[in-house]
């Protein structure tokens, strides 16, 4: 397993894990871009997304949204950001929301339209207001589906951000740029095991807030 | 109690769901509104909570407009159950039941201890309150169904088809359900079914729709299946329904004949004199405690020894009894006409043989009774 | 924008045009050959469905620069170190299209075609996959689109592809390569979305016979959101 081989000999020899290029320093710049990046898009995803659903209107601009998102290469963006902003903070993190804000929006009103309309009917016939409906009875139903939307932005966002070392930034994806840039094939391959750890613990800590947040009932009873 | 004043519904693209219904719910009592797809009895039932708004007419409930009142707060003191539940998958059941209570601001606790109240009600048992819905068969979802909307105690309930998901073994228990709960509850509840026999069954008062959202004869279901008011109604009863309005009129109108049962002890010689003596052609033969053993023929009768008891004759099996103090004539009459003798035996709570009909007794009391629904359906309308 | 650079690298635009669509469009398919045996095979035997799902999930969470790196041992710097990892992302959307496609043939169907004397393989080619076909199409859409799109950052390990301009774009400060590229990445996944459309109508002639707007189904996903929220 040559890459195996690689990446241990560069992880075990112990510079990695001290100084300003260190190991933990990179990681927590990586954690830093991608979870800073996810809670924004978030924060305007996850309403806007659930307020479509709930009012069914506005499917075009989802449907349309959901076709061009994927074809945007990634690193072009990133690169176009450098012309126009140079070297700042934004210019990671604007693609990097931009990037996350698709899956959560069309997972999060794919969610909440997809509620059985007989369990909106039973809650409003039972003298629920709007707000009581869509708090009680859509968001709790649609969970599944916005995890799932959340999962999916992560994993958009920390690829991403690994990416975004071609223009500068730090994370784990410097060791990968730095090492091939250097021909050092061991910095590279231990740039990227720990790319693949990190992405990895970050799926299995969705398993967890899965667990946490999806009703019980709703578990076990398949997604919708 | 509730009062549809004129109302009519009429969607934008011209159709006419409901067409100027004027219906009155008595308070207490049980309403079905039965016809085909289309007829608008969904829409009818939804514009008592407000799901839906009429264009034309007010709907009243207790003498007050329902568009005066805000609509969640109306929907809270109307209970509302519909065709396939509608519970909610990310609740327990308890929590389900418990919704109306807690959204109008019990405690948790109390909310939850008059939820396994409920479950007592309807029949379920308390072991389940903290199970899924996904976890219980379609009766007992529509069992939850129920005692979610009956939590608050409101004073009306609205059910839209709330048993046709169910397989109609499961469907007649729930409707048996429903009686006893109205026997005890005494709500007012309005029911919509596509299905006559339900509304039949259910109903102290049955309204039938055409497509096109009119009303075209309220009554209660025994004048509706006496006198239908024109062709369609007569059509959507079904073919039957004469046979099927004798489930409303009393047995204990029969007038049994007392003399055609003999114990077992009785001879052929004394037998064979009783049987023509009264002009019949079979005896019912008892035991000591009069319960039925079966039917003897006088042709049996006239070729065995004289001397001979009827215990050592052999029997035709008596066939299905029937309870003359509490069953129907129907019942009465589907005894006799299973029986292999033409005749069939009425018993009383334990068994024991009160006496027996025939035909012509049958159609001497459905006469009698028959007589007397149209002297009250004259009555009425005059 | 310095529009007349355009024309003056027309070869070059093209070439490496082609060469990403080759990448991207390789991926798709194979991803294809792959997915609709196993997911066949996930429908036959139910118990491989899961572990299949948890496995290329779990693939497709991975940065793809980071697989490309893993693989250079192996494969050095050629189309296959871009192509193999594409084609696993690809499993990942794909093969729970086959198997819901598969699984969407109703089941009166599935019993009248066995009751006429249909055997499972030919029930399968002649009855269950057509049936199949307009989800496993969804799928491969956004399969393409998405491997069309990544197969630029091949740039990164030396394979050659339209982020050859975003690169070079970069060095050299020039805004309109980096946006030559970036059309370019996104008209050739448009292409190739419609191109997939227009298959789709072909091979199910049945379905055009619906007046617009068919009612939505499993066999015509209503949206093709609903193809982004399946993957997972």
């Amino acid at each position: 397993m040559t890459f195996l081989r690689f990446a241990w000999a560069w992880l075990t020899s112990g510079q990695q894990w001290h100084g300003s290029d260190s190991i933990p320093l990179r990681v927590a710049q990586h954690l830093g871009y991608s979870g800073l990046s996810l809670l924004i898009a978030a924060l305007i995803a996850l309403p806007l997304g659930v307020a479509i659903g709930h009012s069914g209107r506005g499917a075009f601009l989802i449907v349309s949204l959901a076709n061009i998102w994927r074809a945007i290469p990634t690193l072009g963006l990133l690169i176009m950001m450098v012309v126009y902003l140079g070297f700042s903070p934004l210019t990671w993190l604007i693609p990097l929301v931009a990037l996350a804000i698709p899956p959560i929006l069309v997972n999060a009103y794919e969610g909440v339209l997809g509620v059985d309309p007989d369990l909106t009917d039973a809650g409003r016939g039972m003298g629920m207001t709007g707000w009581q409906v869509l708090r009680r009875v859509e968001i709790p139903v649609a969970m599944p589906l916005i995890i799932l939307g959340l999962r999916t932005g992560a994993i958009f966002v920390v690829a991403t951000a690994t990416i975004a070392a071609e223009i500068g930034t730090g994370g784990l994806g410097r060791f990968i740029i730095d090492g091939l840039a250097s021909n050092q094939y061991d910095q590279v391959a231990g740039g990227a095991a720990l790319v693949v750890a990190l992405a990895l613990l970050v799926q299995f800590a969705f398993v967890g807030v899965r667990r946490l947040a999806v009703p019980a009932g709703l578990r076990q009873a398949g997604r919708s | 109690m509730i009062t549809f004043d004129n109302v009519t519904k009429r969607y934008a693209d011209g159709t006419v769901a409901v067409d100027g219904l004027n219906l009155d719910v008595p308070a207490g009592k049980t309403v079905v509104l039965v016809g085909p797809s289309g007829c608008g009895k969904t829409t009818s039932l939804r514009m008592i909570n407000r799901l839906v708004d009429p264009t034309q007419g007010r709907v009243l409930l207790d003498g007050q407009d329902v568009q005066a009142a805000n609509p969640s707060v109306l929907r809270r003191g109307i209970g509302y159950v519909i065709q396939h539940t509608g519970l909610f998958p990310h609740r327990t059941i308890e929590d389900n039941i418990a919704t109306v209570p807690l959204l109008s601001g019990w405690g948790k606790a109390k909310a939850r201890t008059r939820a396994r109240e409920l479950m007592d009600l309807v029949g379920l048992e308390r072991a389940m309150a903290r199970r899924y819905p996904h976890q219980l068969s379609g009766g007992q979802q529509q069992r939850v169904g129920v005692a979610r909307a009956l939590a608050a105690d409101p004073p009306v309930l609205l059910m839209d088809e709330p048993f046709s998901a169910v397989d109609p073994i499961v469907r007649a228990s729930l409707q048996d359900e429903l009686l006893r709960l109205q026997g005890d509850l005494r709500k007012t509840v309005v029911f919509v079914t596509h299905d006559i026999e339900e509304a039949i069954k259910v109903g102290d008062l049955v309204a039938i729709f055409r497509p096109g959202g009119q009303l075209v004869q309220l009554d209660t279901p025994e004048r509706l299946l006496g006198f239908p008011a024109d062709r369609y109604v007569e059509d959507f009863v079904g073919f039957d329904r004469g046979i099927r309005r004798l489930s409303f009129f009393a047995a204990a109108g029969l007038d049994l004949d007392v003399r055609a049962v003999l114990t077992r002890e009785t001879t052929v010689a004394e037998a064979t004199q009783v049987a023509k003596g009264i002009g019949e052609q079979w005896v019912l033969v008892i035991d000591a405690e009069r319960k039925p053993c079966g039917w003897v023929a006088l042709a049996d009768l006239e070729s065995a020894p004289e001397t001979a008891t009827l215990a050592d004759l052999s029997l035709v099996g008596w066939g299905h009894t029937f309870r003359p103090d509490t069953d129907s004539l129907r019942a009465a009459l589907d005894a006799t006409v299973l029986s292999r003798t033409g005749r069939a035996a009425g018993v009383d709570a334990d068994g024991r043989v009160v006496g027996v009909t025939t035909y012509e007794r049958m159609r001497a009391a459905i006469q009698s009774a028959e007589e007397a629904a149209v002297e009250r359906q004259s009555g009425w309308q005059g | 924008m310095v529009w007349s650079w355009i024309p003056q690298n027309i070869g070059q635009i093209l070439q490496l045009t082609l060469e990403n669509a080759y990448l991207g469009v390789a991926s798709a398919l194979i991803g294809l050959g792959i997915s609709v045996p196993l997911g066949i095979a996930c429908v036959r035997w139910k118990l491989l469905y899961p572990p299949s799902l948890s496995i290329t999930s779990a693939i497709y969470a991975i940065p793809s620069l980071a697989l490309f790196v893993v693989l250079i041992p192996y494969t050095g710097l050629s189309d296959a170190t871009v192509i193999i990892p594409l084609t696993l992302f690809s499993l990942c959307v794909l093969v729970p299209n086959v198997v819901d496609g598969l699984r969407s043939v109703p089941e009166p169907v599935r019993q009248a075609a066995t009751a006429m004397g249909f055997g499972p393989l030919r029930r399968l080619a002649r009855v269950e996959l057509p049936v199949a076909i307009p989800v496993i199409i969804a799928g491969l859409r956004v399969a393409t689109v998405s491997s069309i799109s990544l197969a630029s950052l091949g740039q990164l390990i030396g394979v050659s592809s339209l982020g050859y301009f975003f690169i070079d774009g970069l060095q050299r400060d020039f805004a309109t390569e980096i946006f030559v590229g970036i059309a370019m990445v996104i008209v050739l996944a448009l292409v190739a979305d419609v191109a997939l459309i227009v298959v789709r109508r072909l091979l199910t002639p049945w379905q055009r016979r619906h007046l617009p707007p068919a009612p939505p189904s499993v066999l015509t996903p209503a949206s093709a959101s609903r193809e982004m929220a399946e993957v997972s």
